[in-house]
């Protein structure tokens, strides 16, 4: 009789193994989905976008790629699509941005592991965190109402919205980025390395520019890098302070110029046929731009990754 | 020049730049603060944005003393005035058993008259046209209160105005957004965390996932927009909704909520893990029982980094739920888009040149932002402390 009993519970327990270990597959199966609708989320991006991106150049009536790529001026209307004064716009507000803001960013960052005070360093690091957090709509706010009358004061156009205020707003929405990531990199340099710097004679500035900044390299380049990133995809605080015109290439800072990312976010709640599809083609020429960002840092990355 | 001389003017630089972005920050904020602060007001938070026209039914059933102050109807235990600037009749006060706080709406509903409502109408008494037959506002005010006093018909039909001008609808659209997007990406974004530190084996395919997912982070709000503008507006005809909205924000918020939570389930001593599985514990028994609590707080971290995100967002929000002023009434389709706080803001700035208002707008989206700064910080503490 007890064997028979426990013949049955061998049995039931058996069904109850097989049932969990089903349980556990099951699970691990949605886990594995949920992990890779991000893979989908990018390809269905990218399907997408670039799908009606390519359109206008295919088939009938077909637009010319060269004459999207190096045309100056931009008329709905008049079926002139061209984009080269906005790729122009978006790299010299990107480059202005990184020019301005990287120095001001890395020394800060300097200032804050090598300088500051521990009070005020514990002043300066929500700062930080809030003005990244602060959305770019109030960046654009504070361009329009502090900036450009500013730069009107002093510039020869009438207008103040200028390729100079996007140099200037997208430098200090850069600066959190580039502080943060700066001063991770700099703790990150074993101490022994200034230690050794400030033994053999040099001076604290000295180490700290041929030392610790030197070692820090990779890190400081990937904030960079990701400071470009966020420069580029900038959208709705350059909007309002770009000018946005309809044609020509800047000729001076003071011009108004009208980013990739602008153009798009400007027309599309009204654009219609072939418009829409222009604007996905920008929105195409960004992502270009992006992806060479992004590959550049992950490349960094697994760099520095294997260097450590 | 002497080494000296060189490093002093290096160390002032980097006095220089910190300073500097110290004074940006203030700037910034200053600036926001004293342009906007006149703007904000209990009425701004809690009312309508557009002007609202009711007609409401009524009754009169108390019988308060008239206490002879000009404007005080009895039978309504509510006051009426004139207001000079608007040239309207406006609702001075109401008291607590009055019959206003209980009239009813075309369809019968209950309709509730709050102080500041304006009397457009009263019974057959029109302000405007009494207006245009140059009578002064007292004159219509006692007319108006004379009317009440003496209706024997029990009821009377009013048509009221309410002020808008407030934030009411984005702040409910923004909360909407808030839910809905991270009832989506929430758990699809922790599940994902868990199989990725969980279960995964380094390999090509990890790899891969981890590639898109780092690349996901980088795609800048506004091809978001587009995307989102097209999928889900158009191919799944969602048209411009908060649905559309919160699934486009799902997205981005992905690559947030997977690393922050796979940080924190990194932090989990492998020995919890160990020792569960070795009293015979099952792995997802191990994760649902032993992991994902000691996870919580780094899973809070990441949906309060998420509400950040949303609420600070704009080029996508602006492509997809669209910049109406109103409360959404579905998921989908038509009356489901609404514009967020941070896309009126735009949109006020924009299309009415209101610098004003936006930045009123701002102060409330700052709020918001160093209130889940803090929140975040107080968390991170306590973790640290274990």
């Amino acid at each position: 009789m007890i064997k028979e009993r426990e013949g049955q519970m061998k049995a039931e327990d058996v069904k109850q193994a097989r049932k969990r270990d089903l349980t556990e597959k099951i699970v691990e199966k949605i886990f594995f989905i949920c992990a890779f609708m991000g893979v989908l989320s990018v390809a269905a991006i990218i399907i997408f976008v670039f799908y009606k991106g390519i359109r206008p150049f295919v088939g009938e009536n077909a637009y010319s790629v060269a004459a999207f790529l190096t045309g100056t001026k931009w008329a709905p209307r008049e079926n002139v699509y061209g984009i080269f004064y906005m790729i122009v716009a978006s790299l010299l507000g990107t480059g202005g941005a990184i020019v301005l803001g990287v120095p001001i960013g890395i020394l800060t960052a300097v200032f804050l592991v090598y300088f500051a005070p521990p009070r005020l360093a514990a002043l300066i690091h929500p700062a930080v965190e809030l003005m990244a957090g602060i959305p770019s709509v109030l960046y654009g706010a504070f361009g329009l109402g502090v900036i450009v009358p500013l730069i009107m004061k002093i510039s020869p156009e009438v207008q103040g919205q200028s390729l100079l205020a996007v140099i200037i707003v997208l430098a200090i929405m850069v600066l959190p980025t580039i502080v943060s990531l700066s001063e991770t990199a700099l703790l990150a340099v074993p101490k022994k390395y200034g230690e050794a710097s400030i033994g053999l004679g040099a001076t604290k500035i000295q180490t700290i520019f041929k030392v610790d900044l030197v070692a820090a390299k990779s890190g400081l380049m990937s904030a960079v890098v990701l400071g470009i990133g966020r420069a580029i995809g900038e959208t709705m605080a350059v909007m309002m302070i770009a000018g946005n015109p309809a044609s020509g290439l800047p000729n001076s800072i003071w011009s108004m110029v009208r980013p990739l990312t602008t153009n798009i976010a400007m027309e599309m709640s009204y654009a219609s046929g072939t418009q829409v599809n222009m604007l996905f083609a920008t929105g195409v020429v960004l992502f270009i731009f992006i992806m060479i960002v992004n590959v550049t840092l992950s490349r960094m990355t697994r760099k520095a990754g294997e260097k450590a | 020049m002497s080494i000296k001389a060189k490093d002093r003017i290096t160390k002032s630089l980097i006095y220089i730049a910190a300073g500097l972005m110290g004074a940006i920050l203030i700037t910034i904020l200053g600036y926001i603060l004293i342009k906007g602060l006149p703007g904000i007001s209990l009425h701004f938070l809690t009312s309508d944005y557009e002007n609202k026209t009711t007609y409401v039914t009524t009754y009169f059933y108390v019988d308060n003393e008239d206490n002879g102050q000009a404007g005080y109807i009895g039978n309504l235990d509510a006051s009426l005035s004139w207001d000079a600037a608007k040239e309207e009749v406006v609702i001075m006060s109401i008291g607590t058993g009055s019959p206003l706080t209980k009239a009813l709406d075309g369809s019968g509903n209950a309709y509730v008259i709050k102080k500041g409502d304006a009397v457009e109408k009263a019974g057959d008494i029109n302000v405007k046209e009494e207006l245009s037959e140059n009578k002064s506002g007292t004159e219509i005010v006692s007319e108006i209160e004379t009317a009440m006093e003496t209706n024997t018909d029990g009821y009377m039909k009013l048509k009221i105005q309410r002020e808008g001008g407030g934030i009411l609808p984005m702040l409910v659209t923004t909360l909407y957004l808030i839910l809905l997007s991270i009832l989506i990406a929430g758990p699809i974004g922790v599940f994902a965390a868990i199989y990725l530190n969980e279960y995964a084996k380094p390999g090509k395919m990890t790899r891969f996932i981890q590639f898109a997912i780092e690349n996901l982070a980088g795609i800048p709000s506004i091809i978001y927009g587009l995307f989102g503008s097209l999928f889900f507006v158009q191919v799944l005809k969602m048209r411009y909704s908060i649905l559309a909205g919160a699934c486009t924000m799902s997205i981005m918020l992905l690559p947030i909520i997977i690393s922050t939570t796979k940080e924190t389930l990194k932090s989990i001593p492998m020995t919890y893990r160990e020792s569960s599985l070795g009293l015979g514990a099952t792995k997802f028994q191990t994760i649902r029982k032993i992991v994902l609590p000691n996870a919580i707080s780094g899973i809070l971290v990441a949906i309060l980094l998420s509400v950040g995100r949303i609420v600070g967002e704009s080029a996508a929000l602006l492509l997809t739920a669209g910049t109406v002023a109103q409360i959404p009434s579905a998921l989908t389709g038509s009356g489901a888009a609404g514009a967020t706080l941070t896309i009126k803001a735009y949109t006020l700035m924009k299309e009415q040149n209101d610098l004003t208002t936006a930045c009123a707008i701002g102060i409330v989206l700052l709020a918001v932002i160093i209130l889940l700064n803090l929140s975040i910080k107080l968390i991170a503490r306590k973790l640290k402390r274990g």
